[in-house]
């Protein structure tokens, strides 16, 4: 009876001993698995956190929910929940140079927009200051609307208008849009302050 | 003096093209005064206006005149 009971004992042992060397087994795989997915989402890199957060989200929750199962030794629901979340999260790099595409495209298009607008627009604004300050400096007395340190800011701006203007129209030349915009978003600051101080208005 | 707007009048007009509307009593003279604070400006108003005007003297109530 005493061996029965001892050899008993010893199954157990030997069973336990054989189930936690089958978890040991996959305790790595899991732990690899994990890394593997979060070196995926780390070389997806900053532009998938800023043009697909939602995805980028959603693979950092589904690791946690992994890790979770990580921790309370669910080496094998890691295992099968993995491959899934991996490809996941090597889609992130993808999805986010479609999308990050896709923004700078739409901001060209932007861009494309304004600079048509204001270009269409400053050189007739910039061409009429002009006129009207070089008849005010003929005048032997400015308008009462007008004194003279405000003409002569308004004078100023003209000159820088008219500068900033030549800036714009060479970087557009060159086909750098975003800075012939940034140049021409100023010249439209100097002639809406110029016209302003001149009491003219844009139709 | 207050400046009007209409639209474009010529090739030439842009949005920022400004006019003024004659009034009773008006003369180039008074509204280059008005406008330059200058009423011997009055030549810059009749050369922008020659499309209309064929002497300064002769302006009409209810004109639109450009005023460059």
């Amino acid at each position: 009876m005493k061996l029965e009971s001892a050899f008993a004992g010893f199954l157990s042992l030997a069973m336990a001993a054989v189930l936690l060397a089958g978890c040991a087994n996959q305790m790595e795989p899991a732990k690899k698995a994990i890394a593997d997915i979060e070196a995926a989402v780390t070389a997806a890199g900053p532009d998938a956190a800023q043009y697909v957060p939602d995805q980028v989200q959603a693979v950092t929750s589904q690791v946690a929910d992994l890790k979770m199962k990580f921790d309370q030794k669910d080496y094998k629901g890691v295992i099968a929940a993995a491959p899934a979340l991996l490809a996941q999260a090597q889609g992130l790099a993808a999805a986010a140079a479609s999308a990050k595409q896709a923004a700078q495209a739409a901001a060209l298009e932007a861009l494309k927009g304004e600079w048509t607008t204001l270009s269409a627009s400053l050189p007739a604004a910039v061409a009429a200051i002009e006129s009207r300050v070089n008849i005010l400096s003929k005048s032997k007395k400015l308008p009462a609307n007008l004194d003279a340190a405000t003409f002569e800011s308004v004078k100023t701006g003209l000159a820088d208008a008219k500068t900033l203007w030549d800036q714009a129209t060479a970087a557009q030349s060159a086909g750098n849009l975003e800075q012939a915009v940034t140049a021409a978003r100023q010249v439209k600051e100097k002639a809406d302050a110029a016209l302003a101080a001149l009491g003219m208005t844009a139709g | 003096m207050e400046e009007k707007k209409q639209p474009a009048a010529s090739p030439a007009d842009s949005a920022y093209t400004q006019w003024y509307e004659v009034k009773s009593g008006d003369t180039l003279w008074k509204i280059a005064k008005a406008v330059y604070g200058d009423g011997s400006l009055y030549p810059e108003i009749f050369k922008a206006n020659q499309d209309v005007l064929s002497d300064p003297d002769k302006i009409k109530v209810g004109q639109k005149l450009r005023i460059p």
